[in-house]
C-alpha cells in the first residue's frame, strides 16, 4: 500500500437532532481494501457518504492531499467514485449510456462521447459487462445492474472508490465475483472502501476494517483485530464461532 | 470477450441515430403539412374574400403564435420531467404559470379599472397583457428562488411550487369574483384563463418565438446534467453534477419558456406533460434528442389543436384548452397504466 488517499479526522454527521456518526477516523491508501461494518443503523451508510462528500458534516476530510470541501463536483467526481446499494435509475436507458454518465466529470462543457468510448469499454471490460452494452438498463437483473453500476464508477477513473454494501441481494456466486474484482481493483492501485455487513466477507477481503455501532467507532486497524470474538461479542451480542460458517469459493466453471 | 478498441473501432457514433433521424424529418414534415394545410383551414375562404391575403396573413402569424407556444410548454415539460425525474410532472408545478396568468389578469384589470382602457402613450395595448403575464412568471419565479430551499431538495421545491400555484389560483378567482359585473372584463379574463391564439398578432409572435428560441439552446445544454439525473441526485451528485446549480437554471428556463406561452393566450394545460413524454417513446430518454423533439412536438401539437378550434362547427371557437385537455386527458391515464405496468 501507498501513502493515504483517503484521510477523514472526527468525522460527525447529524440529522436533525440525532447524532449519526461522531469522531470517525479513517486513513485509507490505494491499494488496500478497507470495510466499514457493524450491526443496522450503526451508520456505515451515513460514514460512506459523508466520505463521498455527499452528506454534510464536519471534521476533516482530505482525498489525495487536497480537501474535500474544497474541491468542485467535477473534481470531487475525479477522485471519489460513489457506489450506491441500489441506484435510482428506472430507465430504459442502454448499459453503455449508464457507463457513460461516469465519463460526466472529464468533460469540461461539451461531451465527447468518441474521446470517451476507450475508458468506458475499458470499465465494461473488467466488469465483464460488454455483452451487456445495447441492453436497457430496466431489463437487467439486481446482480447486472450491481456490476454495471461499479463499470459506471470504474470509468469515472477516481483512485478511490466507495461501495455501499455491494453483495446485498447477490446471490453467493456473484457476491464472490464482486469481492474477488474489489481486490483485483485494489491490487491494481485503486484504494476499496465498502460497507459490508457480513463478517466472513470483512474477514476475508478487507484488509482494514472499521467496527461501527451507534454512529460510534468501537474497533478500527487490520480486519484480523477488528473481528473478535471479544468486539463481535459487544457489538452484535452474538458468539462467534470460528471455522463454523459454511465457506465458499468459485469454482473453476462459474458462470 | 471482445477487444474494447476493436469495438471502439467498430462503433460509430453520428450526432443523431438512424431511427432519430427519421424521427425528426418525419416531425419537420408534419410540422409543413399542418402549417401549410393551417393556412387554408377556417370559417372563411380564402379567395371569395377581398381581405384573403391579410387573412392568410393573419392565419400564419396565429399558427406560428400557436407552435411557438407549444413548443415552449412541451420543452418546459421537458425539464420539469427531468428535473423532478417523473414523467407525470408538468411544468405548472413551479408556480410560475399560475404567476403569469396571475400578472396577466392584473394587467387587464388595472387596464379597464383603472386606466379606463386607455394604454399610456409608447405602450401597445395588445402587448398590456403579456407584458403582464411575463412580469407575472418573473415574480414567481423570484418567490420560488427566493422561499424554496434549493440546496435542500427537489421535493421542497415542489411543494413551494405547489403552494405558489395554490395562492396564485385563489388570488385569479378573487380577480374574477370581484370584475363578475363588469361583462366586458370578466369575459377577457376568462377567454385569458381558457386560452386562444386569437388575434395574435407580429407582437405576440415576436415575443412567443423570441423566448421559445432564446430558451432552446440554453436548455438544451443541460441535457447531460438531465440525463445523469435520471440515476437521482444523489447519485448525480456523486457523478459530479452540481445539482443545486442545475436546479436553479432548470427552474428559471422553465419559467420563461412558460412566460412566453401563456404571454400570448397559450395557458393550455397537458402540452408540458403529454408532449415530452410521447417524444420520450420515440426519441428515446436521452435528452439531447428529447428536448429539441419536444420542442417540435410541442410546436405541433398546439398548432394542430388551434386549427381544431378553428374549424369545429360551433357559433364561437372552442378554447384551446378544453382542446388540449380532451386529447391529453386519455393520454394521461395511458401514461398512468404504462407506469402500473411497468411498476
Amino acid at each position: 500500500m501507498t501513502s493515504p488517499a483517503l484521510i477523514a479526522r472526527d468525522l460527525r454527521v447529524q440529522r436533525g437532532s440525532r447524532k449519526v456518526l461522531e469522531g470517525f477516523e479513517l486513513t485509507a491508501a490505494l491499494g488496500g481494501v478497507y470495510a466499514l461494518t457493524g450491526p443496522n443503523g450503526a451508520g456505515k451508510s451515513s460514514a460512506l457518504k459523508a466520505l463521498a462528500g455527499l452528506l454534510p458534516c464536519s471534521g476533516q476530510l482530505h482525498v489525495a492531499g487536497r480537501e474535500l470541501s474544497r474541491l468542485t463536483p467535477r473534481e470531487r467526481a475525479r477522485e471519489i467514485a460513489y457506489v450506491p446499494q441500489q441506484s435510482l435509475l428506472s430507465s430504459g436507458i442502454s448499459v453503455r449510456d449508464v457507463v457513460l454518465q461516469g465519463r460526466y466529470a472529464h468533460d469540461a462543457v461539451w461531451p465527447h462521447k468518441h474521446k470517451h468510448t476507450g475508458p468506458v469499454d475499458l470499465a465494461m471490460q473488467q466488469t465483464d459487462v460488454l455483452a451487456l452494452a445495447d441492453r436497457p438498463w430496466n431489463q437487467l437483473s439486481g446482480g447486472e445492474q450491481r456490476r454495471v453500476l461499479l463499470a459506471r464508477a470504474l470509468a469515472t477513473e477516481a483512485q478511490i472508490i466507495l461501495l455501499d454494501e455491494p453483495t446485498s441481494s447477490l446471490d453467493v456466486a456473484h457476491a464472490l465475483q464482486l469481492l474477488l474484482q474489489l481486490r483485483v481493483l485494489a491490487a491494481q492501485g485503486r484504494c476499496i472502501v465498502a460497507v459490508l455487513h457480513d463478517l466472513d466477507q470483512v474477514q476475508r477481503y478487507a484488509d482494514r476494517s472499521v467496527l461501527l455501532q451507534r454512529g460510534r467507532t468501537v474497533a478500527a486497524g487490520a480486519t484480523r483485530d477488528v473481528i473478535t470474538s471479544e468486539n463481535i461479542r459487544r457489538v452484535y451480542g452474538v458468539e462467534l464461532m470460528p471455522n463454523a460458517a459454511l465457506g465458499y469459493r468459485l469454482s473453476d466453471g462459474a458462470p | 470477450m471482445t477487444e474494447p478498441s476493436a469495438l471502439a473501432e467498430q462503433r460509430a457514433l453520428p450526432f443523431f441515430q438512424g431511427r432519430r433521424a427519421l424521427g425528426f424529418g418525419t416531425l419537420l414534415v408534419a410540422i409543413v403539412l399542418v402549417a401549410g394545410g393551417s393556412l387554408y383551414a377556417g370559417k372563411a375562404e380564402l379567395d371569395q374574400t377581398a381581405l384573403g391575403e391579410q387573412l392568410f396573413g393573419l392565419r400564419a402569424q396565429r399558427g406560428a403564435v400557436a407552435f411557438f407556444a407549444g413548443a415552449a410548454l412541451a420543452l418546459a415539460g421537458t425539464l420539469t420531467q427531468g428535473l423532478f425525474r417523473n414523467p407525470l410532472a408538468s411544468p405548472s408545478i413551479l408556480g410560475t404559470t399560475s404567476g403569469a396568468q396571475l400578472g396577466g389578469e392584473l394587467m387587464l384589470v388595472l387596464l379597464y379599472e383603472l386606466l379606463d382602457n386607455r394604454v399610456p402613450a409608447g405602450i401597445s395595448h395588445e402587448m398590456l397583457t403579456p407584458l403582464g403575464c411575463v412580469a407575472g412568471a418573473v415574480l414567481a419565479l423570484l418567490v420560488v428562488l427566493a422561499l424554496a430551499p434549493l440546496r435542500a431538495s427537489a421535493v421542497s421545491l415542489l411543494l413551494t411550487g405547489f403552494l405558489l400555484t395554490a395562492l396564485f389560483a385563489s388570488l385569479s378567482a378573487l380577480l374574477k369574483s370581484l370584475t363578475a359585473e363588469t361583462w366586458q372584463l370578466a369575459r377577457a379574463l376568462t377567454t385569458l384563463s381558457l386560452g386562444s391564439v386569437s388575434g395574435a398578432g407580429r407582437a405576440q409572435l415576436a415575443l412567443s418565438s423570441m423566448l421559445a428560441l432564446g430558451s432552446l439552446l440554453p436548455a438544451w445544454l443541460y441535457f447531460r446534467e438531465l440525463d445523469v439525473l435520471m440515476s437521482g441526485e444523489e447519485e448525480a451528485s456523486a457523478l459530479g453534477v452540481d445539482v443545486a446549480r442545475i436546479r436553479v437554471w432548470c427552474v428559471i428556463w422553465t419559467a420563461v419558456l412558460v412566460a412566453g406561452a401563456v404571454a400570448v393566450g397559450a395557458s393550455v394545460p397537458f402540452v408540458g406533460l403529454i408532449v415530452p413524454h410521447a417524444m420520450r417513446k420515440l426519441f428515446g430518454e436521452s435528452h439531447s434528442a428529447l428536448m429539441p423533439a419536444a420542442f417540435l412536438g410541442g410546436g405541433l401539437f398546439l398548432l394542430l389543436c388551434d386549427v381544431f378550434c378553428r374549424v369545429m362547427p360551433l357559433r364561437q371557437e372552442v378554447p384551446l384548452s378544453v382542446i388540449t385537455a380532451l386529447v391529453g386527458v386519455p393520454v394521461f391515464l395511458r401514461i398512468l397504466t404504462d407506469m402500473e405496468r411497468s411498476a
